[in-house]
């Protein structure tokens, strides 16, 4: 992608993507934790436009589901039933504030020369139409171990999360 | 279908690639669903259940030893190589368990999820040597830390273990979604996640100019992910507090497994895949060799935790496996896993005697565990034979001969000399002078001085059968090095 192509992207786009970032950094500079977690959940449907213009329609949908209806409402909930924390306001920085920021600008121009400079070779397939079933079979097919792996992956975290949940039975 | 064709219809879907795994998973299952079953007077049980699900796995290993198979579409591999990593993970379970059995209980962490947890986390290390495919490498990889974030905030009522689990878990997500990208732009690169489709794209020079690019940001983006599973400086800020708040049995689990299986994946993705970039990446790593042994080295001499004192050392030691990733080739990296084969025994040695010794009567916190590097003065006097392995463990750390850790450093910096790196390894000898110092000091306490907290070691039977075989490898693997050298030449033979 060149700058032109980018100034001749659709106006749609452009927004969604702006939006995106704007509620990124609101996620990691607002005050508020609660605000905090809001902007994290507009960030997301932001998001899930871009992916929409990109023909992404699945990701999209996963992307609202998993994202902004169970993970933000879960840290939601948290912060409401941590009373404390509703309404205090809290730095999300220190020290090492202005180091982090440059570093990361650094990775971000890096990764960005990189990717335009690219020529991407699995482009060439274009976009594909109905990618539900794609995902579908490519899960059942080439990525099965993958697929069936996940569900270690997620057992593992639950006996985890439910063993580190439980309430302390003192003796 | 008949019996006969199904088994083969098996076999060639690679079924066989999974068995190992597959089984580790299986019994971690099965202890989760003893633990509900067992009277709490019976939870004793459990570690015997873990540790026959990891024979029945190394079992099945030696049954597959000589085979070949790639299963799942070219997901994963079984191969000489995934059956030595899958060995040397499930010799350090192994031990892990029998040294927790005495440990766990009596800390009063005997529960089901501490041993389900640990089969958990060694199918990801296995899955992690024996993936071909970056997703799946990704899974295994994740399942280890994830059983791992969980182990090191174990003690839950302990706040240094909330803190290491803590640290861990964030860091380590923050490093996972480093990998992450790396592995996206190298799917975007090739087209493919496999690593026989990296190899295509980037096994000839002739890819373009730009696409280097491409590879080159990719494989930065996987080295910080697995650099920080290893444990290398920069990305070593959560070894001391992890280690030292962590029960002292996982340590050495973390230590040891989550390291080895680091390297593991290391060699299947940069050394047999993308052998195109070698010398970019040698670049790079002879930079993180050379910080990751000075500032382990130097650091741990400062030290007065035990805990920390060894966390540091296996950041020196994460040094030397770098010298040898840095080396590269066939002899590099058949050093790398004869290293690996060498630190399980006398790292899990050094905190194993870490777990069995604790603080005796009169003090106010008497059966606490002596963590305090003075609390070893004088073991020697009470407890000869746990000072006599400790002192093995020391020497063998330290790299003097005649023990493991002397032909371990010997064939990396002698690969490295071979690959043209004389700098490196004369770099790293002296990084191993400096560490002698606060190894032996700890023989010097344990021998030469008064004891000054009344110490006293577990008698816990597993856990004693543990030390010996620890030593006993220690000794065998520096006295009788060559078998084992050749183990590990042929192993990586097998993926080049």
């Amino acid at each position: 992608m060149n700058w032109s192509e980018l100034l001749s992207a659709p106006l749609a786009f452009k927004m969604l993507a702006a939006a995106a970032v704007v509620f990124a950094i609101g996620a990691v500079a607002l005050k508020n934790v609660f605000h905090c977690a809001l902007s994290l959940a507009a960030m997301f449907f932001a998001l899930s436009g871009v992916f929409v213009l990109l023909d992404a329609d699945f990701l999209a949908v996963v992307q609202i589901l998993v994202y902004v209806g169970a993970i933000v409402v879960l840290m939601i909930f948290a912060i409401v039933l941590t009373e404390r924390i509703t309404s205090a306001s809290v730095r999300q920085t220190n020290y090492l504030v202005i180091p982090g920021v440059l570093l990361c600008i650094a990775l971000l121009a890096g990764l960005v020369s990189v990717i335009r400079a690219s020529s991407w070779p699995s482009l060439e397939s274009g976009p594909q139409q109905d990618t539900i079933k794609i995902i579908g079979r490519q899960l059942l097919s080439t990525h099965v171990e993958a697929f069936e792996v996940a569900s270690v992956l997620l057992l593992a975290a639950l006996v985890g999360a439910v063993f580190l949940g439980k309430e302390i039975t003192r003796k | 279908m008949n019996e006969y064709a199904l088994g083969q219809g098996l076999w060639e879907m690679g079924f066989a690639a999974a068995v190992p795994f597959t089984l580790v998973a299986l019994s971690a299952m099965a202890v989760l669903l003893a633990d509900l079953w067992l009277l709490p007077s019976q939870k004793r049980a459990l570690p015997w259940a873990a540790l026959a699900g990891v024979l029945l796995s190394a079992a099945s290993v030696a049954f597959l030893w000589n085979e070949e198979a790639t299963g799942f579409g070219g997901a994963i591999r079984l191969d000489r190589f995934s059956a030595f990593f899958a060995m040397v993970f499930l010799l350090g379970t192994g031990l892990v368990v029998l040294l927790s059995s005495a440990y766990a209980r009596r800390e009063g962490v005997e529960r089901g999820e501490y041993y389900a947890l640990l089969l958990f986390g060694t199918s990801g290390a296995m899955l992690m040597a024996s993936a071909v495919e970056l997703v799946t490498f990704f899974l295994g990889l994740e399942i280890l830390s994830v059983s791992l974030y969980v182990l090191s905030g174990f003690f839950r009522q302990r706040p240094a273990s909330a803190e290491a689990a803590a640290k861990y878990f964030i860091l380590g997500a923050f490093a996972s979604a480093f990998l992450l990208y790396g592995i996206a732009l190298f799917y975007g690169a090739s087209g493919s996640t496999t690593y026989a489709a990296l190899r295509e794209s980037f096994g000839s020079a002739a890819f373009p100019y730009s696409h280097g690019l491409l590879a080159l940001a990719a494989s930065g983006l996987l080295l910080i992910g697995l650099a920080f599973k290893l444990g290398a400086v920069p990305f070593h800020m959560w070894v001391p507090d992890t280690y030292e708040g962590a029960p002292t049995t996982i340590t050495a689990y973390m230590s040891v497994v989550s390291k080895a299986a680091a390297a593991a994946a290391f060699i299947r993705v940069f050394g047999a895949s993308l052998s195109s970039l070698q010398q970019d990446t040698s670049a790079v790593l002879w930079v993180l060799a050379v910080v990751t042994m000075t500032l382990g080295n130097v650091v741990a001499i400062a030290q007065t935790n035990i805990k920390r004192m060894l966390a540091y050392s296996s950041i020196a030691h994460a040094g030397y496996l770098l010298v040898a990733l840095t080396a590269a080739g066939e002899a590099g990296y058949s050093s790398v896993l004869f290293y690996v084969l060498a630190y399980v025994f006398m790292t899990l040695g050094a905190f194993g005697v870490v777990s069995l010794v604790r603080k005796g009567e009169g003090g106010a916190d008497a059966g606490a565990e002596a963590l305090d590097i003075s609390h070893y003065s004088g073991l020697a006097g009470r407890h000869g034979l746990l000072a006599a392995a400790m002192a093995v463990f020391m020497v063998s750390l330290s790299g003097i001969p005649p023990t493991a850790g002397f032909f371990a450093k010997f064939y990396v910096f002698s690969a490295a000399v071979r690959a043209g790196e004389v700098g490196l390894a004369i770099i790293g000898v002296l990084n191993s002078l400096v560490s002698v110092y606060f190894y032996m000091r700890i023989v010097f306490l344990m021998y030469m001085k008064e004891e000054t907290v009344p110490v006293r070691g577990s008698r816990s039977r597993a856990g004693w059968v543990a030390l010996a075989a620890c030593v006993l490898g220690t000794l065998l693997l520096g006295v009788l090095p060559s078998s084992f050298a050749r183990l590990a030449t042929e192993s990586i033979a097998s993926i080049f």
